[in-house]
């Protein structure tokens, strides 16, 4: 079914980005993104910057690349968007191999985990292409395995990351007041390019003082095995689907709600929504059995989910809220009165997608508590 | 052991909106004068560098500041022991 094509209401610049986010599906897109970029009035820089800010530089230069535009783009960018991509991939590489790396200790000491995020979803959500950026690795694990964890970790060589931070003392106090992570942590090692190995450990799927969750016992007690590309024989444990889905809304939403995440310059992003669409299209059957709502009524995340979802299909013209049959659910007032705040994104006035394009999020304060439904 | 009434109260007031334009409950939640995860972490920082303290990483928990009371039994707890 071919989707409506966005408005470019807000520039060519940020259709193309929009169209990216979604993936390029049909040749009318594909066309739509062609003449976009092929446009006299198209800004470069505009959209390099908001590349940059929503982490879509790889795939932006993927896109190009692929789609034979070499001769019809500036050279000079051109060729950078040749070395993002090169190095984005390189960057991929290493992360592989720390991945397998990690992965290999943890399970020598039987501790149970999995890999989530831009790991699992570079290979099969973006086709191992490169296009998905990453800065670091991501692992999931039990709230009762956090001291041993740190425990191989350390012995791996990484070291919590405050140590390296502006303001150490700072992120060491975020950090023990917020126990739904262990401590960031990182590597030093001798690769161009790539100097430090960032690895968050994550052991709740929701949040330190989160009103709702689904308990992470549950969602590592099965996982399935993910081949590494480009390392035969070896695999990794990943959620299966619905937690996979489940873990990346919530996160999503977490970024999307709090005004904290606006104040440390890490809310929503396009990536993030994208990796959301994706993970729909590819796994449609087993998020639409009725399994996955099960799960989110027993664990009462339906509304969080929900208005994840219609702030999705409302920016990028999808239709999951009817695809996965909430479109009763996500009721904003209910979930300001659970969360015991108002919405940033409804507060601050801006719809999600003016907001996504803002480049002053950090300057804009809820003005007053609305209750809009959104 | 000086009385820190006043500087800790500023302290207070620097990161709590809602602390600012009344006295200080010593009994209520914090939370209820503004106190959210980030501004938890501000006024920690805070009072570490007015009064010349660290809170150790057993202390670094909800229960130390769930209301000003209990925070300036903490504050003044740790500049006892760094005197003596």
């Amino acid at each position: 079914m071919t989707r409506p094509l966005p408005d470019q209401s807000l520039g060519p610049e940020w259709t193309i980005l929009e169209l990216l986010t979604r993936s390029v599906v049909d040749d009318s897109e594909r066309q739509m993104v062609r003449d976009l970029l092929l446009t006299n009035t198209l800004d470069w820089g505009e959209l390099l910057e908001q590349s940059l800010r929503h982490k879509m530089l790889p795939m932006l230069a993927h896109h190009i690349i692929s789609a034979g535009l070499r001769f019809d783009v500036p050279t000079t960018i051109y060729m950078h968007l040749e070395s993002a991509l090169d190095w984005n991939r390189c960057q991929i590489e290493v992360f592989r191999r720390e991945t397998v790396r990690v992965a290999q200790g943890l399970t020598d000491r039987r501790i149970r985990f999995v890999v989530t995020k831009g790991m699992t979803f570079e290979s099969t959500l973006y086709d191992s292409l490169g296009s998905r950026y990453m800065n670091d690795i991501d692992f999931m694990i039990a709230p009762r395995d956090r001291e041993a964890v740190m425990n191989v970790m350390q012995e791996l060589g990484f070291r919590p990351f405050f140590e390296w931070a502006k303001d150490s003392r700072r992120e060491e106090i975020s950090s023990r007041l917020n126990p739904d992570h262990l401590p960031k942590l990182a590597r030093e090692i001798d690769q161009p390019g790539t100097r430090i190995i960032n690895v968050d450990v994550a052991n709740s799927l929701t949040w330190t003082k989160s009103p709702f969750d689904v308990p992470v016992e549950e969602a590592l007690e099965d996982s399935v095995q993910q081949p590494v590309p480009g390392m035969p024989g070896v695999s990794i444990p990943c959620f299966l689907p619905k937690y996979q889905f489940l873990f990346t809304v919530l996160h999503l939403f977490r970024e999307a709600w709090l005004q904290k995440f606006v104040d440390l310059g890490t809310d929503v992003g396009l990536m993030k929504f994208g990796d959301v669409i994706r993970l729909i299209d590819q796994n449609r059957n087993e998020l639409t059995d009725g399994e996955l709502l099960r799960t989110m009524e027993t664990h009462s995340v339906t509304d969080a989910v929900a208005w994840v979802l219609r702030h999705l299909d409302e920016t990028f013209q999808t239709s999951t809220l009817e695809l996965l049959a909430l479109e009763k659910h996500g009721d904003e007032e209910l979930l300001a009165s659970q969360m015991q705040s108002s919405a940033y994104v409804s507060a601050s006035g801006q719809p999600m997608r003016e907001r996504l394009q803002s480049k002053a999020r950090g300057s804009l304060r809820p003005v007053a508590p609305t209750h809009s439904g959104s | 052991m000086d009385d820190i009434t006043t500087q800790f109260e500023e302290c207070l007031r620097r990161h709590l909106r809602s602390a600012k334009p009344n006295p200080i409950n010593y009994d209520v939640e914090l939370t209820q004068l503004g106190l959210d995860s980030m501004t938890a972490v501000a006024v920690l920082l805070d009072m570490e560098k007015t009064f010349g303290i660290r809170f150790p990483d057993d202390m670094l928990v909800e229960g130390t500041f769930r209301t000003a009371g209990r925070l300036k039994e903490a504050v003044q707890l740790l500049r006892e022991r760094q005197a003596s």
